[in-house]
């Protein structure tokens, strides 16, 4: 079998003989680093990158390698060096890795800084309260993580942006805990996250709002891990009983003593192979503890370090990398020994078949009926091989299978043969990616993309995209932002610039020669940054010329300096958050003056620009608004800001002031005459008001009141002549003098008066409104006395109105209607009513 | 309307009667004939507005104040109800008002629109319990999306650093299933006067999710210059398809066949007449706000013990602190089909609303009396069984009668009349300066602010400005009877070209508003129509039919225009028509075949009458991706919905018109979209009328 060991040879067999586990060697490590118990090791999941760094409380002989400057290592699971990573910054509490691959270091102060695989990083701080207490430890998960201070509180750190530490609820440690773990939110119910924390004898849970006390006296523990998908726990007590348990302590799984294995100390590392399988390991031995007490044990040269997978688990020793995962069912029904299952017979079929058989074709009918699922389980199967060779295998026999079927969807199969061959070049020792098909599938082709870009491997990326039919401009964006920053690097280290024209060139015709689509996703905003950030503001610019998105050119702008451009550009987008950035942003930059003169030299581009600023202005910066205005001769914004003003103050000095500012802007505008007027009245008229407040010693207010108002409280406060005073002064209208005085008699229920006030003259508004108002207010009667006056015509339903029917009717009977006289019987409100109005009706003949 | 009086209370339904006859009179009653049943379901909308603010609440965990903007509860109560808050941990709720907070749990969480005013507020609670003993955490949730302008605002305030800020996209809200709102307020005054184009950005993201669930719009129309830029930031917002692309945003849609914007500024004579449709008068007299209207609890029936009726509790009060808001007697009432008769009723015109209503109360009666006749035991558990439905639609009639009777008492005053009168003349062009007079006369009896200078406006728009003399005139009688703080809004109005004097100055920079006698001959906009069988939408106004309807039409209903008479095909005996008291059991007549709708051509045939209105005309096509060259099929076989979206805000008039438009042809309905609902009352009263503006108080 061309030295290609069978798939079996890996298996072991759990000494119930129920199930396989497999462990197989994936790399040879290219390291040369002879014992692991000299550093410290963070494995990132799905096969992910090792940070090293060296131990410094182990003593080490002084080599070759060893730098005295405290340093971090990053190796590729097949242990080729990626970076190192030199470290400054006081003494590293926790490093830990993202979802993404960022190497995240935490130091005691709370000082933390988020690297990519190229070294490049941005730094965060937990804040300054945190630093007198310090950090003394921490968990990090993929999405955040949560550091215990000096004082013995958890603070939670949600994502990778720096956001603001968030404390949970206090765990009332008095000291430090032996062991606790992280229940990352995507595995909790609530979605926050949730901590466990060995005390003394018990477990607490805690999370943002409260601290529960589990009631466990089996404590305290050494170890504490929780399961990848969150549900189940495995402690280890100080005396070496693992004891694995459901997160909610509800449920006991399994209990094993490990003290009878007889090595010597407590496990280094405690971690999860999967979600049902425990693994441990010492100096020499990995132990592994599975769902029903089953244990197997690995016996190794050299210190290994163990990496949990949600499928299984990675061994990192000094000489390999291995996949230890509990065989996956597939695998198992096809090469187990003794197989009878369908997926064994076909593939046993297919084997026969290649050397010319004739009891292949025996063996697919026996199977006719379950040959569909034959021929799934090798494909899956195919999938769970490391081995090139064997995944072949399957697939070949899986097509064999297939052909003996009418009716057979091919999809899985042509899919996982684009899978394998993805995975077989990611695993590909010098990528170094050991990605199992369940990893892969959890975590999406995009993400494996995104993750080959940020080891630099473009091209490998490009074309897996190209292969699995996804759209590139993610790979080219990374590749353009490399380029430059690889670019920099090689200027330092030459002094030899490259010309800016042919980058830009070179980066642009890239991207077009992949057809319109990939160029539209490209942002040229996000490279040129790169550039800028390289200090190569040329090329940044030259680069934003090519960006589509207006609104994507902005920060970048604003951070070159260039105002006027990003003002245009953040207009051009239609984003109005967009401008008050910019604008704001140069508010404070730039001086008063030259903030005003770049607004207002734009012209009708930057107008919107200037409408924004007002509107921030009038709520937030009067002054500023003032000032705009004023350098911008707006007299009539100006007037009408200080009326505004004018009508919010309770001053009356104060308040005349402001008018008299709006009338000498008014009047400094010769369009603006009749509003100028009209201030002059008004000023005309508060005074006037502060003359009556004193007349009657402030009984009532006046100021405030319209010119109307004013009269009217006049003649409701019995100051006739104080009416009749405003009627001259301000050229009051007859009309509405009447209406105003019938209104202000109305209310004080002066019908003497408005009595009088209706003989005094022929009233100019005509008597109707007498009548209508009086009714409107609930006076029927003494409107009634008013219907004489008005005309003729209208007599009947005004009397109608004041509830008159017998009135209304005489009236009719008056003038000889008697078709009205009919309609009002018509619509009489009761039997008394229509009665009288008949005898109206008959006595009219 | 007394006929309420005449039901039989329903209280004595066991006697037994007769059998019910074959075809139940409810029938009419529960169909929704002035509503074409939509296509688009909107009511996603919902499910995503409430997921959007459960996600929002959850991400602070545990109890917690919410403290809330008021001009949010509007639309949040439409989306969601308090139970569902306090099912998220809302433990009290406060409004977002000048003054300390009293919070008593330990997370705060704001709830507020992106505004300086808002930010200054929480700044100043957060800065006051900062300086208490208690500690608290602060999220600051925006709607719909956090921005640079409030991080600096909190900045400047110096509490940055304490906030959490993240936000919730709630945007178009369907208040009923064939209208969607963004309910934003001052729209139009913000886009014409402060040049703030903000609100055109929220509805082009508003529409790209739109797009998102029922893909690109064929077809964007549109008249008036923020309608341009509505249409071209729309066109800009669509990604570009990459990798992420969702096919929804790169193919064309399948169900709405275009998207027409009309600009509320180009017109604005509609907004400035006084609806008279029923919902149009409820507006009119009551004000609805975010469909609610507040009603006197006597109208409504009291809520069964134990819960809350689903229409008139979902406003979220505060539970804790005494409110600024007004605890009025009166209760708020949601108005929406639901409500079958209100259906039936809303887009009817005033005139005939009485009639139907008599009609509803004859059937109840006739429903409740059938229980006499029940005579066998399943008979009367058929009545029984319906009996609820019974009662609701009694409680309906109650209401509507009520409110009927309020609005017909007020249009029965001599200034209303007058008022009408006004625009009716004013429309036809008949004597403008007696109108002017009639104006005048308002002022002097004192008439509501609003009502005069809507008048005002209308005799501005339709004459195309007033002689310098009359204006000042008219101008300082305004301000001597309402107050001198209204000089900047009449500055306002003229800035808009809603107030112009004659002759124009030759430095005035503002253009006066276009000829309207060239407008109305070619829009037709007078058009006589029976309101109780109408065969033009100039029913809503009893005979002007609205001008941004008429747009619409030219792009959807091209016949309506050109042959007037071919919008009279249908010879339909619309029941509405028959007197009252017509048997209420009669066959409906079986309608003709309405004519088919046809595709959408853009504005070809009407390029010219365009020209008449100021602003830019917008015609673009979207395409699928891929097939570029491909024109959007015209689908005669399937039915439609065409998308009307007004940019600073649409009247119930215009909707009701477009419902009734959407039962004139087959193949075509309308979803309406509108930045928020708005009379011309309300438009003038963004323009400043408010408190922080007016001298002193106004009465």
């Amino acid at each position: 079998m061309s030295g290609v060991p069978h798939p079996t040879t890996f298996w072991d067999a759990t000494p119930d003989g129920n199930s396989f586990f497999r462990k197989q060697e994936v790399y040879t490590m290219q390291w040369n680093i002879p014992d692991l118990n000299n550093f410290i090791v963070e494995g990132a999941r799905r096969g992910g990158p090792l940070a090293i760094r060296r131990n410094e409380s182990a003593i080490l002989e002084y080599g070759r390698q060893m730098t005295s400057r405290p340093q971090i290592q990053l190796f590729s699971s097949s242990g080729a060096l990626i970076r190192t990573i030199p470290w400054e910054l006081g003494k590293v509490v926790k490093i830990g890795w993202s979802l993404d691959e960022q190497l995240i270091v935490l130091n005691e102060e709370g000082v933390y800084r988020i690297y990519d695989l190229q070294g490049e990083y941005t730094q965060h701080s937990l804040g300054s309260e945190v630093q007198d207490a310090g950090i003394i430890d921490a968990t990090i998960h993929e999405t955040g993580f949560v550091a215990l201070t000096g004082a013995l509180n958890f603070l939670e750190v949600k994502g990778w942006e720096g956001g603001r530490p968030l404390a949970l609820a206090s765990a009332g440690l008095s000291h430090p805990p032996s062991c606790w773990d992280v229940i990352p939110p995507d595995q909790t119910i609530s979605r926050h996250v949730e901590l466990l924390v060995s005390h003394e004898a018990t477990v607490l849970s805690v999370d943002n709002l409260e601290r529960v006390d589990q009631h466990i006296s089996r404590g305290p523990f050494s170890k504490l891990s929780v399961s990848p998908n969150g549900k189940a726990l495995a402690l280890l007590t100080s005396t070496g009983v693992l004891w694995v348990v459901s997160s909610n302590f509800q449920e006991s799984y399994t209990e094993y003593d490990t003290s009878v294995e007889g090595l010597p100390d407590l496990p280094r590392q405690l971690v999860w192979c999967g979600n049902d399988t425990v693994v441990m390991n010492w100096d020499s031995v990995v132990l592994m503890v599975g769902p029903f007490g089953s244990v197997l044990r690995y016996y190794y040269s050299s210190p290994t370090y163990l990496i949990s997978e949600v499928d299984g688990v990675r061994i990192i020793s000094s000489q390999c990398c291995d996949f230890l995962q509990k065989l996956p069912r597939v695998s198992e029904w096809v090469f187990r020994p003794g197989s009878t299952s369908s997926a064994a017979i076909l593939f046993d079929a297919f084997e026969l078949y290649e050397k010319k058989s004739p009891r292949a074709d025996e063996n697919i009918r026996n199977i006719r009926p379950e040959l569909a699922g034959a021929v799934d389980a090798c494909v899956q199967a195919a999938g769970h091989e490391l081995e090139p060779y064997w995944q072949k295998r399957l697939l070949n026999a899986a097509l064999y299978g297939r052909a003996f079927l009418d009716s057979y969807n091919p999809t899985d199969l042509v899919e996982m043969g684009q899978t394998l061959k993805v995975l077989n070049a990611v695993r590909y020792y010098e990528i170094g990616l050991p990605l199992t098909y369940n990893q892969y599938v959890q975590a999406s082709p995009h993400h494996l993309i995104a993750r080959l870009t940020a080891r630099n491997q473009h091209l490998l990326a490009l074309r897996i995209s190209t292969f699995l039919h996804l759209k590139p401009d993610v790979v080219l964006r990374h590749w353009a932002s490399a380029k430059i920053s690889q670019s920099r690097r090689e200027s330092e280290e030459s002094g030899i610039v490259d010309d800016d024209e042919e980058i830009c060139r070179l980066i642009v015709a890239k991207f077009d020669t992949l057809g319109p689509d990939a160029a539209q996703g490209v942002s040229y905003s996000e490279i040129a940054k790169k550039a800028w950030l390289a200090g190569r503001s040329r090329l940044a610019t030259k680069l934003l010329d090519h960006e589509p998105k207006a609104g994507d050119q902005v920060p970048l702008l604003l951070n070159m300096k260039e105002d006027r451009l990003a003002l245009t550009k953040a207009i051009l987008s239609s984003d109005p958050d967009l401008v008050y950035h910019v604008l704001l942003h140069l508010k404070r930059r730039l001086n008063l003056g030259d903030f005003f003169r770049l607004i207002e030299d734009g012209g009708p581009e930057l107008k919107p620009a200037a409408n924004l600023l007002q509107v921030y202005a009038r709520e937030q910066n009067r002054d500023l608004l003032k000032d705009f205005w004023f350098q911008d001769d707006r007299r009539t914004e100006s007037a009408c800001l200080a009326l505004e003003e004018a009508g919010n103050m309770t001053d009356v000095t104060a308040k005349i002031e402001s008018i008299k500012t709006a009338a000498k802007f008014f009047s400094e505008d010769k369009e603006r005459g009749f509003e100028a007027k009209m201030m002059e009245e008004s000023l005309r008229l508060i005074t006037f008001q502060q003359q009556l407040e004193k007349d009657v010693d402030g009984g009532i207010t006046f100021v405030g009141l319209s010119v109307s108002q004013t009269i009217r409280a006049c003649l409701v406060a019995g100051l006739s002549k104080k009416a009749e005073r405003l009627r001259s002064d301000f050229k009051i209208p007859d009309k509405r003098f009447w209406y105003t005085k019938l209104h202000a008699l109305t209310e004080v229920k002066d019908f003497d008066g408005l009595d009088a006030f209706s003989k005094s003259k022929r009233s100019p508004i005509g008597y109707e409104p007498f009548v209508e108002h009086l009714v409107s207010k609930g006076f029927a009667k003494q409107a009634s006395s008013f219907v004489p006056k008005c005309d003729a015509k209208a007599r009947a339903d005004l009397y109608v109105k004041c509830g008159e029917w017998r009135m209304a009717g005489l009236e009719c009977k008056e003038r000889g209607d008697k078709a009205k006289l009919q309609e009002l019987k018509r619509s009489s409100p009761n039997n008394l009513v229509a009665r009288e109005l008949e005898q109206i009706l008959t006595s009219m003949g | 309307m007394a006929a309420t009086t005449t039901l039989q209370p329903p209280h004595s339904q066991l006697h037994p009667a007769h059998p019910a006859p074959p075809h139940s009179p409810t029938s009419e009653g529960t169909s929704r004939p002035d509503v074409a049943n939509p296509l688009v379901d909107v009511s996603m909308l919902k499910v995503l507005a409430q997921r959007g603010l459960v996600d929002a609440l959850n991400s602070v965990n545990g109890a917690k104040t919410l403290v809330l903007d008021p001009s949010l509860a509007g639309p949040l109560s439409l989306v969601t109800e308090v139970s569902l808050l306090k099912h998220h941990g809302v433990d009290k709720m406060f409004w977002l008002e000048p003054g300390p907070l009293n919070a008593a749990t330990t997370h705060v969480v704001y709830l507020c629109r992106p505004q300086i005013k808002w930010m200054k507020i929480v700044a100043d609670q957060i800065k006051r319990l900062t300086a208490g003993s208690t500690t608290h955490t602060y999220t600051l949730i925006l709607v719909p999306r956090r921005t640079s302008l409030c991080d600096r605002i909190l900045e400047e305030e110096g509490v940055l650093g304490e906030v959490n800020i993240s936000s919730y996209k709630l945007e178009l809200i369907a208040i009923e299933d064939d209208v969607v709102s963004l309910e934003l307020e001052n729209v139009w005054r913000e886009i014409n006067v402060d040049g703030d184009d903000t609100s055109i950005f929220y509805a082009a993201q508003a529409l790209v999710t739109i797009q998102h669930a029922y893909g690109l719009f064929p077809r964007i129309l549109g008249k008036g210059d923020g309608a341009k830029k509505l249409a071209d930031l729309l066109i800009r917002s669509i990604p570009p398809p990459s990798s992420r692309t969702p096919a929804t945003l790169s193919h064309t849609s399948e169900v709405i066949d275009s998207l027409i914007i009309i600009d509320r500024h180009v017109d604005m004579i509609t907004p400035m007449l006084t609806q008279l449709t029923y919902e149009g008068l409820i507006d009119e007299f009551f004000d609805i706000q975010n469909s609610h209207v507040k009603v006197d609890p006597a109208l409504l029936a009291p809520p069964p013990a134990g819960s809350a009726s689903p229409g008139t509790s979902a406003t979220p009060l505060p539970t804790g602190l005494p409110t600024s808001t007004p605890s009025q007697s009166k209760r708020s009432h949601h108005l929406h089909s639901a409500d079958h008769l209100f259906a039936q009723l809303r887009g009817s015109n005033f005139a005939i609303v009485g009639g139907k209503l008599h009609k509803e109360a004859r059937r109840l009666e006739v429903e409740y009396k059938r229980h006499h006749q029940a005579q066998t035991v399943s008979q009367l558990r058929d009545f029984v069984g319906k009996l609820g439905g019974l009662q609701n639609e009694h409680q309906a009639l109650r209401l509507h009668t009520g409110l009927s009777e309020e609005i017909s008492t007020r249009t029965r005053t001599e200034q209303f009349n007058k008022s009408l009168e006004i625009q009716q003349n004013l429309l036809q062009g008949y004597d403008t300066t007696s109108q002017i007079t009639g104006i005048e006369d308002l002022v002097a009896q004192q008439a509501p602010i609003q009502i005069v200078l809507r008048l005002l406006c209308l005799a501005n728009l339709v004459t195309g400005g007033i002689k310098v003399r009359v204006l000042e005139n008219l101008k300082r009688e305004i301000l001597q009877t309402y107050g001198y703080s209204y000089v900047p809004m009449l500055l306002s109005l003229s800035s808009l070209s809603l107030l112009t004097s004659l002759p124009i100055s030759k430095h005035s920079k503002i253009p006066s508003p276009p000829a309207f006698a060239p407008i109305r001959k070619s829009f037709r906009l007078l058009s006589d129509t029976l309101e109780a069988a109408p065969k033009d939408i100039s029913y809503v106004y009893s005979g002007y039919a609205p001008l941004s309807v008429r747009l619409v039409q030219c792009v959807a209903q091209k016949s309506a225009i050109l042959s007037p008479a071919a919008s009279d095909n249908n010879g339909r005996d619309d029941k509405d028509d028959a007197p009252p008291n017509a048997n209420a059991n009669s066959d409906p007549p079986s309608p003709l075949p309405l004519p088919l709708a046809h595709p959408i051509t853009g504005w070809k045939g009407f390029e010219d009458m365009l020209k008449l209105l100021p602003g830019e005309v917008v015609d673009r096509t979207q395409h699928s991706e891929g097939r570029a060259d491909t024109k959007p099929a015209p689908h005669q076989d399937r039915p439609m919905t065409t998308m009307v979206f007004f940019l600073g805000g649409c009247t119930f008039t215009e909707i009701a018109a477009l419902r009734w438009m959407g039962t004139q042809m087959q193949g075509r309905s309308f979803l309406v979209g509108t930045t928020g609902m708005v009379n011309g009352s309300s438009l003038l009263q963004s323009l400043g009328d408010g408190p922080s503006v007016a001298f002193g108080p106004m009465t």
